[in-house]
């Protein structure tokens, strides 16, 4: 233990939450955790980072009692543990609050957070107290600082008042270490604003959180000590008074990385105009163009109309008036199909559900898009044509698989990413509409994907691109729109990107406060001078 | 391609070997061939209990039932591959069967129903372009108005057999032009003509399914919906395709069957779309969609008919028939939904 000191020295070994010594945990194939030392103050805020694949889920899993380890010992509130179950690590004081929240949407707030723990009407057969239910629904809501109507249904609520429930729901459940995986992927950024309120409150009432994140200034904005692991192993430690963003980004990938290679390109013609479009709905007066060579972003808070916008111009929802441009011809899409004959290829925010068939080999996604064009005579596939293009593209986006005939469920995030990628690229697209192209991907793939989207540009290729992380925004886009309740309510050029108040004017058109900037800085989450 | 990271895959590039031992371990890792070998030992297992089995009267018998099942089998998996279920091939199979008697028989006193008497071939065009248009309408249902193919092929079940059954008053209808007959009846060297078909139907649709991209793209559809739709597939084209297959094969069953009776009866096929889908899930085409093979269909089928088979000539009770093949039903689902799983617990 040679950062014991880090915390306070006044912490003795037995002060320790949580102490996990030398635990190891193997899969077929591969060695997810070597040889892991692991502890956790009360109180504290640890950081853990690393690109995927290196082992943080494994080891949460371990310690939320989805996976048994092979060996080394975990001590828990001093005593050994060994959970074999969720309901057994729950029961000891250790919750787990995924990205995919386990709630249940039809039921209240209160009755999400009190299922199969219901207050019991004294001597009935097995009635429900409301009353109370309610009432201590409530209290603890109040006690986490969070109003929200007990008894709503749960699925009217936005998913950061749905984040809280699951957090109220472990404090019900006298949790100690709420561990929680990647919190903020889905929240908008006054969303995460409240949820970091929210765990500085925990800690202040001597709860351990284990916050896994992917987005830097978040850890560092929020940890009290930040845990690096690359590879099945622990790399590094850092108190959070000396980590810089770059050191922990070295530090997780073993090598430096450029991010942000935007190098510049010609802009030539529009590719696309979009008039007057909405849906019938919320999305209202969308008037843009993308320009042959430009990278358009579009900033703005999740659920603000950007996918929406996308996906009417793929032709996938319908819209209800307006018009979509292509190289200045109007087009009528029925359905995706009629838009990838015209050249647009779209990167879907979600890759699992929308972007690959994941039973399919790397190759039949790739060329998924293209197959009636690689076909022969009554639509046989060639084979060989198949196989060339797939490879070309394997090559090209150096896609770390041993064959083409790996299924892509099998592949990491950032090379599933990359099939996505190649199988448009395949098209060769003229327009090419990414919609959050890095959620949820190490760093290293991270960067690739950028400068695949610059080299992409320089060819001529049109980019729009939505991105929820402003550090993207700013350095791909050559233009920046601001999306805003189904609105844009912002657009800066390549020069006014580069003021300095620059990004909080985007903030402003995002949330569309009319307030000026210091009021903005003083709403963002202090940091914690520990 | 020059990018600010260094590019360089790791692995060498892909090495393909077409040596015959190769060739040969990748044919014995199949599933299809764990399923034939499955088919083999219980077929060697009957044989010892009673030697008839393997006598040329009862193989013919054999392929006839096979034959049907299997033409089921192949229409069926087309939807289940999509994800989709159809519960109606039983009822087409009575109506086609119905329909086509009705269309040809010669109109007679004799008969409950006023026949129409048209030409042979006529009847027959337009008995599986009626049925046809039934899986279209199911194809239009499921993409159109996103229900479930489970709830509008459930429709068709009662609603097919009842047409049926309206139309023949509830009697058979008798006295098919013999001209249909060797469709059920004959043999083409030995081989049964429902066997001739099969097997023309399943080439057919191997090519379809393997080598074009419309079969491909009918895997990506069954794989993952949306991600199909949204690579430009044409998602609603391939599921009206496939219900349309899934009824024609059930026609065709339904016109084979009335030759064999030598009537349309209105209770032909009851029951027999549980025996084609359990037909798919045995020949290892997966209920979620998106996994399996026309040729393990074939075989899933074969080993319905020797399952059924056997029992006959093993003497076991009709009653017991039923239990029997509800428990063959039940270990093949079981297996997808444990497959499924496992598939699922590696992401």
């Amino acid at each position: 233990m040679t950062n014991l000191a880090i915390n306070g020295s006044h912490f003795m070994q037995n002060d320790l939450l949580l102490q996990a010594t030398g635990i190891s945990k193997r899969f077929p194939g591969v060695l997810a955790l070597n040889n892991i030392d692991f502890e956790v103050y009360p109180g504290e805020i640890i950081g853990l980072v690393g690109e995927n694949g290196a082992g943080k889920s494994t080891l949460m899993k371990i310690l939320s009692g989805v996976y048994l380890f092979d060996s080394g010992t975990i001590k828990f509130k001093g005593r050994d543990f060994r959970p074999h179950s969720p309901a057994e690590a729950q029961e000891h004081g250790i919750s787990t609050i995924y990205q995919e929240l386990a709630l249940i949407p039809h039921l209240t707030v209160a009755e999400n957070i009190f299922l199969n723990r219901e207050p019991r009407v004294p001597h009935s057969p097995g009635l429900i107290d409301f009353g109370k239910m309610n009432a201590g629904a409530r209290e603890l809501l109040g006690q986490l600082g969070a109003q929200v109507p007990v008894r709503q249904r749960l699925q009217t609520l936005p998913i950061a008042a749905q984040q809280m429930i699951e957090i109220a729901k472990a404090i019900s459940r006298s949790a100690q270490l709420i561990i929680m995986d990647e919190p903020t992927s889905s929240l908008a950024s006054h969303d995460i604003d409240l949820l970091f309120a929210l765990i500085k409150r925990l800690k202040d009432r001597g709860i351990s959180v284990i916050f896994i994140g992917h987005r830097m200034e978040e850890v560092l904005g929020i940890a009290d000590r930040i845990i690096v692991m690359r590879d099945g192993e622990r790399v590094g430690t850092l108190p959070i008074g000396e980590a810089t963003e770059e050191q922990v980004i070295r530090l997780m990938v073993g090598r430096k990385v450029e991010l942000y290679p935007k190098q510049p390109a010609t802009i030539g013609t529009p590719v696309l105009e979009v008039r007057d479009l909405s849906n019938g709905k919320r999305i209202q007066d969308i008037n843009f163009s993308v320009r042959h060579g430009e990278i358009v972003g579009i900033a703005g808070l999740i659920g603000a109309g950007r996918t929406e916008v996308a996906r009417m111009i793929f032709g996938v929802d319908t819209k209800k008036t307006g018009q979509i441009l292509i190289d200045g011809v109007e087009q009528k899409f029925s359905n995706p199909s009629d838009a990838v004959r015209a050249g647009i290829g779209l990167v879907p925010e979600d890759r699992k559900l929308q972007g690959l068939v994941l039973g399919m080999d790397v190759k039949e996604n790739i060329t998924l898009s293209i197959l009636n064009r690689i076909s022969g005579l009554l639509g046989w596939v060639r084979n060989n044509k198949q196989r060339e293009t797939a490879r070309y593209y394997w090559k090209l986006l150096d896609i770390q698989t041993p064959s083409l005939s790996q299924i892509v469920r099998n592949l990491s995030g950032g090379n599933q990413q990359k099939v996505v990628i190649a199988k448009w690229l395949s098209t060769n697209p003229k327009l090419l509409i990414l919609d959050e192209p890095t959620r949820g991907i190490d760093i290293g793939a991270k960067a690739e994907v950028h400068a695949f989207m610059s080299q992409l540009a320089s060819q001529g290729v049109g980019i729009l691109m939505i991105s929820s992380e402003l550090p993207e925004i700013f350095g791909m886009s050559d233009r920046v729109l601001v999306m805003c309740n189904g609105r844009i309510t912002g657009e800066f050029t390549h020069d006014q990107l580069q003021e300095p108040n620059a990004q909080e004017e985007v903030i402003a058109a995002a949330t569309n406060y009319s307030m000026g900037v210091s009021e903005i800085t003083n709403s963002l989450p202090q940091a914690n001078p520990t | 391609m020059a990018t600010t990271t260094p590019v360089s895959n790791n692995y060498p590039e892909e090495q393909i070997k077409n040596t015959p031992a190769t060739l040969l371990r990748g044919l014995v890792s199949t599933n299809e061939f764990s399923l034939l070998m499955v088919l083999v030992v219980g077929a060697i297992l009957v044989t010892l209990r009673n030697p008839r089995f393997l006598s040329l009267s009862n193989i013919q018998t054999l392929g006839r039932d096979i034959a049907l099942i299997g033409l089921l089998g192949v229409g069926e998996s087309f939807v289940i591959l999509l994800g989709g279920i159809d519960l109606s091939v039983g009822s087409v199979y009575g109506l086609a069967g119905v329909l086509v008697a009705f269309f040809s028989v010669i109109p007679d006193e004799s008969q409950q129903v006023h026949t129409l008497g048209i030409p042979l071939p006529l009847a027959i065009v337009v008995t599986l372009i009626i049925c046809t248009m039934i899986g279209v309408v199911h194809g239009l249902f499921v993409s159109k108005f996103k229900m479930h193919g489970f709830l509008i092929t459930l429709v068709t079940l009662g609603l097919a057999r009842g047409v049926a059954v309206a139309i023949t008053m509830g009697y058979p209808i008798v006295g098919v032009p013999d001209e249909l007959l060797p469709i059920a009846q004959g043999s083409l060297f030995n081989v049964p003509m429902p066997f001739v078909v099969l097997v023309i139907v399943a080439v057919i649709a191997i090519v379809l399914t393997r080598f074009t991209y419309i079969g491909r793209q009918i895997y990506a559809v069954g794989g993952n919906t949306e991600a199909a739709r949204l690579s430009g597939i044409n998602v609603d084209r391939r599921i009206i395709l496939c219900y349309a297959i899934s009824s024609f094969c059930a026609a065709i069953v339904g016109i084979i069957g009335a030759a064999r009776l030598t009537s349309g009866h209105p209770s032909a096929g009851d029951g027999s779309e549980l025996i084609a889908i359990a037909a798919c899930v045995l020949g290892g085409i997966s209920l979620f969609g998106g996994q399996g093979s026309i040729l393990g269909v074939i075989i899933g089928a074969m080993m319905m008919g020797i399952l059924q088979n056997a029992m006959i000539l093993l003497e076991v009770s009709a009653y017991w028939q039923q239990i029997v093949l509800g428990i063959v039903l039940l270990i093949a689902i079981t297996f997808d939904v444990w497959r499924r799983r496992r598939q699922q617990s590696r992401t």
